[in-house]
């Protein structure tokens, strides 16, 4: 069989999926109703990735988004730690009038982050947000060893939240909804071995986990644009250790793997690629070998697939195929802010 | 409630919930990227609504929370609702784990799964801590690279104990599959932090020597040459003076010179200031005189070059290299 034809960047498809999720997401996404907003944020993102904002209404976003707010009722939710943050779905979203009293709003970090970063991305000014008591319930989801807990009714802790907590403290423009010196020192921890970060200290080097760390700690103030500085004895981090690493997960068929000795995917082109966008050291992976093998995630029927040629796309990994090749400055793609998640424009 | 081999019964054909009004989903105003919802989530999810809301703790509701989490594993008020029941309850938190256990198998990545273990381990103590072990073996027997099982093994060693077997559980898998990275991973988990172990001093020595066997066995696994400058982390004067490292690269270059995890290792001993053996100065003196433009280079610089060429995907990041060996 001979070499399939190189792929073009299929623009039109991609613009055609990112608009009918926007108008309609599939039931096969209700089991991931929880995160709905997030759901929005992908949507949203990939079509302002594509210059194609214009496809939905920027107010109804607005008003739709801001209606996930949770706002104290009373002074005791305040006392109560209850965060007053954004709820991921209406499922998570009780209305105190008809609820007894454990019924409050789960507001989460990582919808309260998609929410913040929605927002930003149809040009909407986070300054009318109601923010000082966000933030100051955030800060109680802080646990003692610097991580977060992204509810006040318990969950897992791990590096994604502290990424959610200094995006939402970085797009606000107000830190006092974290202990940043605290969160730096859980970060450190969560660097093994081998130069990459695990999601939890003792947990196996990941891609997600790596772009977490790298990306709060560039927010927090902590790490340089510049390679050269990156690589100080001063830095924070073994930020040597951190290069080859991201460098290695660069595999034969020209993508990222995840974890080492695993299968390359879609994603992780974003996740890795970004660590070494923010840390000065982008130009040294094979942008060719990286384009060719994203060109072939793409799904027949627009959007990216995780794997190469697969025919079924996923928002999740369209959303980070467009992030991706963004970061290669494909042409009709505009750039992004990397640690936060949003387009450059945005900001 | 529904068995997977019976037919699924949906909430309003329940007898036990007849006298109970499901409550919709308020979509509130213009809703944007709306979801398709089927019918059958959508019931459910309007009659946990309806019992959440109610206060509810009783058996019905408890039935109610399984089934709107077979539909909606990731909701996490659901989760949440479920255990205010056991609790109120006074369930059996045993009875609990094995029931959650049997959705994890078919539901192994969900993050609010494994959240429930970790809750019920903790009120269940160290005495679960071997039936938590067995449970993530199970789990990485289908997938040995599962993060979820590895994460929640971890905290189980960490946090309730078993760590008798933990070493052996890492040479078995490395003897299945010597790629597997999160069993390198578990293992320098086990040599820093297991208590029956003496630390990574106590350890370093007979690691090298495993870690060396297992390079040998095949080169072109990054795993343990990662592994192997893992153990001397933060030390490298210890590094540079431990003849076996150095040793290894050159056992594996005299065998194929292109190894780029073999030239990698070696730039790295260079540039930390090894001295190199006549052994090692040979070997690289050999592979430079297949390129007579590396002539008059030094050590770094050669391998820094062959590098270039044994490892194009990374050619720009070995060019760079090469800049810094001159600073």
């Amino acid at each position: 069989m001979g070499k399939p034809e190189l792929a073009d960047f299929a623009r039109a498809h991609h613009v055609a999926f990112f608009d009918a999720m926007a108008t309609e997401l599939p039931g096969e996404y209700a089991p991931q109703e929880v995160n709905h907003l997030t759901l929005a944020y992908f949507a949203v993102g990939g079509l302002s990735l594509l210059r194609e904002l214009d496809r939905v209404s920027k107010d109804k976003i607005v008003e739709w988004v801001l209606s996930f707010q949770t706002h104290p009722q009373a002074i005791s939710d305040i006392d109560n730690q209850i965060f007053l943050g954004f709820c991921g779905s209406r499922s998570t979203q009780f209305s105190l009038a008809n609820a007894k009293d454990p019924c409050h709003n789960v507001s989460h970090l990582a919808s309260t982050y998609s929410a913040l970063a929605t927002l930003k991305i149809v040009g909407y000014d986070l300054a009318n947000i109601d923010s000082n008591a966000l933030l100051s319930s955030m800060k109680l989801l802080q646990q003692p060893d610097g991580s977060f807990m992204p509810t006040h009714i318990g969950a897992e802790t791990d590096l994604r939240f502290v990424y959610c907590a200094a995006a939402i403290c970085s797009m606000l423009d107000d830190w006092t909804g974290m202990d940043k010196l605290k969160a730096k020192d859980y970060i450190l921890n969560c660097q093994s071995y081998d130069g990459g970060f695990g999601m939890v200290p003792g947990s196996e080097s990941h891609g997600g986990g790596t772009f977490c760390a790298v990306a709060a700690l560039h927010l927090m103030g902590f790490i340089q644009v510049d390679l050269a500085s990156n690589l100080l004895e001063s830095a924070p981090i073994d930020t040597r250790m951190l290069l080859e690493w991201c460098l290695q997960r660069q595999v034969t068929d020209g993508g990222f793997q995840g974890r080492r000795n695993k299968d390359s995917d879609t994603c992780y082109a974003f996740w890795v690629g970004g660590v070494l966008k923010i840390i000065g050291a982008y130009h040294l992976i094979d942008h060719c070998a990286l384009r060719e093998f994203l060109l072939t995630c793409q799904s027949p029927y627009g959007g990216f697939t995780k794997f190469p040629n697969q025919r079924i796309p996923d928002i999740y990994h369209s959303y980070y195929g467009l992030a991706a090749l963004s970061l290669l400055e494909e042409e009709g793609l505009e750039l992004l802010c990397v640690e936060l998640g949003i387009l450059a424009a945005a900001l | 409630m529904a068995d997977a081999d019976e037919a699924w019964v949906p909430p309003s054909r329940w007898p036990e919930l007849a006298g109970v009004t499901p409550v919709p989903q308020d979509d509130g105003p213009s809703p944007v990227v709306p979801i398709a919802y089927r019918d059958d989530f959508r019931e459910v999810m309007d009659y946990f609504r309806a019992l959440y809301f109610a206060g509810e703790r009783s058996p019905r509701a408890l039935r109610l929370t399984a089934a709107a989490i077979e539909l909606n594993p990731g909701n996490y008020t659901v989760w949440h609702f479920r255990r205010l029941i056991l609790e109120a309850l006074d369930s059996d938190f045993l009875e609990e784990m094995n029931f959650v256990d049997k959705i994890a198998e078919s539901n192994p990545k969900n993050y609010q799964i494994w959240h429930h273990k970790r809750w019920l381990a903790e009120k269940l103590g160290p005495d679960v801590a071997n039936k938590e072990h067995e449970f993530t073996k199970t789990i990485l027997a289908t997938d040995s690279k599962n993060y979820h099982a590895w994460s929640h093994r971890q905290w189980v060693l960490q946090s309730l104990g078993g760590w008798e077997g933990e070493l052996q559980y890492c040479n078995q898998l490395l003897e299945e599959d010597i790629f597997n990275n999160s069993a390198w991973n578990q293992r320098y988990l086990v040599i820093t932090r297991s208590p029956l172990l003496g630390g990574m001093t106590a350890m370093r020595d007979s690691e090298v020597d495993y870690t060396i066997e297992a390079i040998l066995l095949n080169p072109q696994n990054e795993s343990p040459w990662r592994y192997l400058k893992g153990l001397y982390k933060g030390e490298n004067s210890l590094l540079l003076a431990d003849e076996r490292i150095s040793g290894v690269c050159v056992k594996v270059l005299k065998n194929d010179w292109s190894c780029v995890f073999a030239l990698s290792l070696l730039l790295d001993l260079l540039r930390l200031g090894l001295q190199p053996s006549d052994e090692l100065k040979d070997t690289i003196e050999g592979m430079k005189s297949s390129d007579p433009e590396l002539a008059d280079a030094d050590l770094a610089t050669a391998v820094c070059s062959i590098l270039q060429k044994c490892d194009p995907l990374r050619v720009n990041y070995w060019s760079w290299y090469k800049t810094t060996l001159s600073s």
